[in-house]
């Protein structure tokens, strides 16, 4: 006889709140539904009502981690429309700012897996090591979270010193190549926890459509910045790392391997910064025209599509996150695992509730 | 497959833009596009809804293939129902659920489509009814 365990909205695995609910036969997940949008917040609507300007603002609070890529995207959908060319300098400095803010979604998530995993000094390490690219966000920015770094045509503000953001670039690698990498990989209570829990195939990947580091350790070798570069991205050297288990230890290598690639491609940037203005000017407006831009933001691809009508104030304007597009294929993870691996298997998603609902 | 035999097998004239291929489609064919996505491992991205003047509606969906954005897009009436294609992308459940939440389209062929983002009970169709005063 089956029974059906309810879990959330208030969470023991995550901060945030969303609801799943499970149905069991003894200690087996033979069923699931969830029910998101306790964060709804309207953004969509409110973004339709503001002039861009303000907009920019708005839709850096879609999310608390990935709080750069929405107004950079924001940003670049509304510079595709109006053909604006952002210049050289404003396009490696917004790199620089998404791959920081890469290094520190990848290191929460990895903190916070280890906590659930029971391993506590990880957990600690990790943590100790994401406050160093908060204290970089903040040398460049002056913010720790929003940072305010974009404007339509370009950024706010210079890199005039670069040293802290190499320091930790450097120290991030050197830590993650030398304990981090061989501790997840060879483990025997990470590989007992996570080795073949969760497991979410290829042919499901592409079903469910999931994106970044949950498609790639599907077997789906995807990646914006290399399929359909943006910026300078075209111009710099890095790999894709792709698993092929599809559980949620492939999860935490494929993510793993991504913080030594996010340091080496910050690392080229700031040798290859070149000199010159780092922003288009003052632009309040754009012409008519619709655009879809895409960006592989920590946990995969954000879609902004922005219609305008040539006024200050967009027609259209839609988010859909890579949370929202990752949260679904829980159903087909869980499905066969124990409800004692729920929590984690959710986890190993990186789910982003507050970007879901937007 | 690749994304230009794709859009051969499909047919029709696409259009390219900066942001990806874009066709103009009858909303009735959408499920045969799905499905010719879904065989060439195509991956569901999302459902765009926009309200145009006099009532109508424009809804695109979109897919990636290898970086390359495929779009189809098409113009129907308000009130119009859609064919759904969860059957085909079970991903596009909550773009549809999402879809009828805020813009009240009625995807034909779900076996039941719940609210995604409003209260169970609230009344879809948020942002059409919702064209108030600017911020």
């Amino acid at each position: 006889m089956s029974y059906n365990i309810p879990i959330g909205p208030y969470h023991i695995a995550l901060e945030e709140p969303y609801k799943i609910e499970v149905e069991c036969e003894g200690e087996n997940v033979i069923g699931s539904s969830l029910k998101v949008g306790f964060n709804f917040r309207g953004i969509e609507w409110l973004a339709q009502r503001k002039n861009i300007t303000k907009s920019i603002a708005l839709l850096e609070r879609v999310c608390g981690i990935c709080s750069n890529v929405h107004s950079m995207s924001f940003c670049m959908t509304l510079e595709r429309i109006g053909n604006i060319e952002i210049p050289e300098r404003g396009q490696h400095i917004r790199m620089v700012m998404a791959e920081l803010e890469r290094l520190h979604s990848h290191l929460l998530w990895a903190g916070v897996a280890s906590e659930l995993i029971g391993f506590e000094t990880l957990f600690m390490q990790i943590f100790r090591l994401r406050e160093s690219v908060m204290d970089a966000l903040e040398s460049i920015s002056g913010n720790r979270v929003n940072y305010s770094m974009n404007r339509i045509g370009g950024v706010n503000r210079d890199i005039l010193d670069d040293s802290k953001v190499r320091e930790v670039a450097h120290a991030i690698r050197a830590v993650t190549e030398g304990i981090l990498i061989p501790l997840l990989t060879t483990d025997q209570t990470v590989i007992a926890r996570c080795q073949g829990v969760g497991v979410l195939t290829r042919k499901d990947a592409i079903a469910y459509g999931v994106v970044g580091p949950v498609a790639r350790a599907s077997g789906v070798d995807s990646d914006l910045r290399r399929d359909q570069p943006y910026l300078a991205y075209g111009k710099v050297d890095f790999s894709v790392p792709v698993q092929t288990a599809g559980d949620v230890l492939a999860r935490v290598v494929v993510r793993a391997l991504e913080i030594v690639e996010s340091c080496k491609i910050i690392d080229q940037v700031l040798n290859r910064m070149p000199q010159g203005p780092i922003h288009a000017g003052e632009i309040y407006s754009v012409p008519a025209g619709n655009a879809v831009v895409r960006i592989e933001a920590p946990r995969g691809e954000v879609f902004y599509y922005l219609a305008s009508n040539g006024s200050d104030t967009p027609l259209r304007v839609k988010v859909r996150t890579p949370s929202f597009a990752n949260i679904p294929s829980v159903a087909a993870m869980v499905m066969n695992n124990t409800i004692a691996d729920v929590p984690l298997i959710q986890a190993a998603l990186d789910p982003c509730y507050s970007c879901t609902d937007r | 497959m690749t994304a230009e035999e794709t859009r051969l097998k499909i047919g029709g004239t696409w259009t390219e833009r900066a942001d990806g291929w874009w066709l103009s489609v009858s909303a009735a064919s959408i499920q045969k596009i799905a499905r010719t996505m879904l065989e060439a491992e195509a991956r569901f991205v999302a459902i765009v809804a926009l309200s145009e003047p006099a009532n109508a509606m424009r809804l695109s969906w979109h897919w990636d293939m290898g970086g390359t954005l495929l779009s189809a897009v098409s113009f129907l009436a308000e009130g119009i129902n859609v064919p759904s294609i969860v059957e085909i992308y079970p991903g596009a459940d909550w773009a549809e659920r999402e879809t009828r939440d805020y813009y009240a389209v009625t995807f034909e062929g779900r076996k039941e489509t719940p609210t995604l983002m409003l209260r169970n009970g609230d009344k879809p169709g948020a942002f059409l009814r919702t064209s108030g005063d600017r911020l």
